[in-house]
């Protein structure tokens, strides 16, 4: 037996009055005349039999089987097609009702669960049923109506489609109720033109599925409201993450630069310590030496030791920052292989700021696909961030000239070529030979560390940092070798 | 070998920048003792001569800072210049309210060296002076007999001999032979000078005989 859902497709009933029903739907009609039989059945057929639906017409009195046949084969085009395949069958109402003189209902059922059952097996849509009750008796009424309220309860699972033909002649008002009460709607004859009448029942369906068409129609509106709250939610969410990523990003470039002040800072403390006490015993022999100068006949005897001492100390002063040099390229010796053109991207996000700030344009000319170099990532990192730093304040001064940097990756004939070009005031010639030496600076409040660092961190990486300086600016350079080494 | 007139000790870690220092000052004629560590100038004798402390700040042990607290706490009044490779304002307040003569911040000008060495033996020249005063007095009083040390604080208020004799129930002239006894065994060449001397052993006037 066919049960599945019952498909939502809707079927033409071919009967004007009534249009398209779905499957399942189980109505009902009064006749008075042979004629009103036809007017309704022949199109009710003829639609089945063009919509790819098996048919089945059960016929009585005042229609005879023959006559059924004539009227089809009049009304449906190319009908003989239709028997042909078998689509269509007319069956007598006694014939299919009855089993000798007694009503067998459980057969009828039966008949039409089969029925539907091979229509969709063999390829139909469904099952088109007409049938008529005028064989009726009246002691069989009751069994027959119990019939037809089980055949309206189960045909909403069916694909089948059922239109009963009732005599209206001879039926007492509580047969019409009892009619009434087991189908769907009705269909009548009313001033020579058909009407539907519906029940009570569909009506209260109707109006239910109104209520609950209202009701998903408001729970759709409310979870699209839902929907459209939780999107806004997210949006802000995303908002936020954005101002958090925002701040991480600001917080680092902090913490870069607190890091590079930090490293400094301690830096001059231990240079401060370490190289002060050989430099107070240079200074302090020294004088004595000039003291004793100033005699007449000096004591040359007096003065060698103290020369020598001189010159001890200022080996240990010099000692000392070879040392902390050494220690500061000690610090990280994690070689790894490195894309240059990554590194220059990543300090570039974490100065963002500091360039904005600065009212820096920057400008990246990155080959792609350079070789990898080897190296250790934060010292390299350390001194692009000196060297974009040091452009940066260079810049600062109240030249009136765009702001522009330029941070150029290219292969050279040695390996990995990265140069980083300002559009400042550029060097004096006559510095730029000292701009690598330790303590030397042109910056007010400047150290003199960052370039001699930068320039030991480079050569420590068997490359080499260079300056080409002019009123256009100053351009440093450094090569980095392909080849690992060591 | 005879004692010098003064010595200049120097508290520093670092020999090369000690000897230097001693080149130095001895070449102004002065004696110079070397010292690596806080601990070593206290283990070492010190003659009773002007003497003045060159104390570096960061030192093995106890750091030059905490060492003149010590110093001050023990009543040790000698004269310290600070010499220190990393000063800061506070510690330089730190160091001068506690009684420093000078912070020189290394390496310090030579002449600004020898100033404070020449500032600091003055000072301890002029505070062993008045120790030797001082000393000298207490035992000049201790030669008093309790009766005249009884009447000294009545004669320095300026009381007249008939005020004291009133005071210690005597005749005047016993008041005089007691006054006269008192300038002589304290070698006062008059009453202005008894007084001073009164003062700088801290001889407490009556409140009730103020003039």
């Amino acid at each position: 037996m066919a049960t599945e859902a019952v498909d939502p497709q809707l079927r033409k009933t071919g009967i004007g009055v009534v249009g398209d029903v779905p499957w399942g739907s189980h109505f009902f009609m009064f006749y008075e005349t042979k004629e009103d039989l036809l007017d309704t059945l022949v199109p009710y057929f003829k639609a089945g039999l063009e919509s790819g639906e098996l048919c089945l017409w059960v016929v009585t009195e005042p229609l005879t089987e023959e006559e059924a046949w004539n009227a089809l084969r009049q009304g449906v085009p190319e009908f003989e097609h239709y028997v042909a395949d078998r689509s269509i069958e007319i069956l007598g109402g006694r014939r299919f009702y009855l089993c000798g003189n007694d009503l067998d209902l459980e057969r009828a059922i039966r008949t039409w669960a089969e029925k539907t059952d091979y229509a969709v097996t063999h390829g139909y849509a469904g099952l088109r049923v007409s049938a008529s009750t005028a064989w009726l008796e009246g002691k069989d009424w009751k069994a027959f109506s119990d019939y037809e309220k089980e055949v309206n309860s189960s045909i909403s699972r069916w694909r089948m489609t059922a239109l009963c033909t009732y005599p209206l002649a001879g039926s007492t008002a509580a047969e019409i109720l009892d009619v009434t009460r087991s189908h769907q709607f009705a269909i009548a004859r009313r001033n020579r033109g058909w009407e539907v009448v519906e029940t009570s029942e569909l009506k209260q369906a109707k109006s239910e599925i109104k209520r609950l068409n209202d009701e998903l129609e408001r729970r759709v509106m409310e979870r699209t409201q839902q929907l459209a709250a939780a999107n806004e939610a997210m949006r802000k969410e995303m908002i936020e993450r954005q101002h958090a990523e925002e701040a991480l990003l600001q917080a680092q470039v902090e913490l870069a630069r607190v890091t590079r002040a930090l490293d400094m800072g301690e830096l001059v403390v231990t240079i401060a310590h370490e190289v002060n006490q050989p430099l107070t015993a240079i200074v302090t022999n020294g004088n004595f030496c000039l003291r004793r100068l100033e005699g007449v006949t000096p004591n040359l005897d007096e003065l060698r030791p103290a020369m020598a001492e001189i010159v001890s100390d200022g080996t240990r002063a010099s000692a000392v920052i070879s040392r902390i040099r050494r220690l500061l390229m000690k610090g990280a010796l994690r070689r790894t292989e490195l894309d240059i053109n990554r590194i220059i991207q990543d300090v570039s996000v974490l100065l963002r700021t500091e360039l904005t700030r600065g009212r820096v344009s920057l400008r990246t000319d990155l080959a792609p696909g350079l070789p990898r170099v080897a190296g250790d990532q934060v010292q390299l990192q350390q001194v692009l961030i000196n060297l974009i730093m040091n452009a940066v304040e260079a810049m600062r001064l109240p030249a009136q000239r765009p702001r522009k940097l330029l941070i150029r990756s290219a292969k050279s004939t040695d390996g990995v070529l990265v140069q980083v070009q300002d559009s400042g005031p550029g060097i004096e010639p006559g510095l730029a030979d000292r701009i690598f030496e330790p303590f030397f600076t042109t910056k007010a409040e400047g150290i003199g560390m960052g370039l001699s660092i930068s320039h030991s961190i480079i050569e420590s990486h068997g490359g080499h940092l260079s300056l080409t300086s002019s009123s256009e600016g100053a351009l440093f350079e450094f090569v980095l070798p392909v080849t690992p080494y060591d | 070998m005879t004692e010098p007139a003064s010595i200049v000790f120097v508290v520093d870690d670092d020999p090369s920048v000690r000897r230097a220092i001693k080149r130095l000052v001895e070449s102004v004629g002065l004696h110079v003792e070397l010292f690596g560590s806080a601990a070593e100038f206290i283990d070492s004798s010190h003659p009773d001569v002007a003497s003045c402390l060159v104390l570096d700040i960061r030192l093995p042990g106890i750091s030059g800072l905490d060492f003149q607290r010590e110093l001050v706490q023990a009543k040790n009044g000698i004269p310290i210049i600070f010499i220190t490779a990393h000063g800061d304002i506070p510690m330089t307040v730190r160091a001068m309210k506690a009684g420093a003569v000078e912070f020189l911040t290394k390496p310090f000008r030579d002449q600004d060296l020898l100033d404070a060495i020449q500032v600091g033996l003055e000072r301890d020249r002029v505070r062993r002076q008045r120790q030797a005063e001082t000393a000298t007095l207490r035992e000049r009083l201790e030669s008093l007999t309790p009766r005249e040390r009884e009447i000294l604080p009545l004669v320095v208020s300026g009381l007249l001999n008939k005020q004291v004799a009133g005071e210690i129930g005597a005749t005047e002239a016993t008041a005089k032979v007691h006054r006269s006894e008192i300038m002589r065994k304290m070698g006062a060449s008059s009453l202005a000078d008894l007084v001073r001397m009164s003062e700088k052993i801290g001889i407490a006037v009556p409140e009730t005989h103020r003039p």
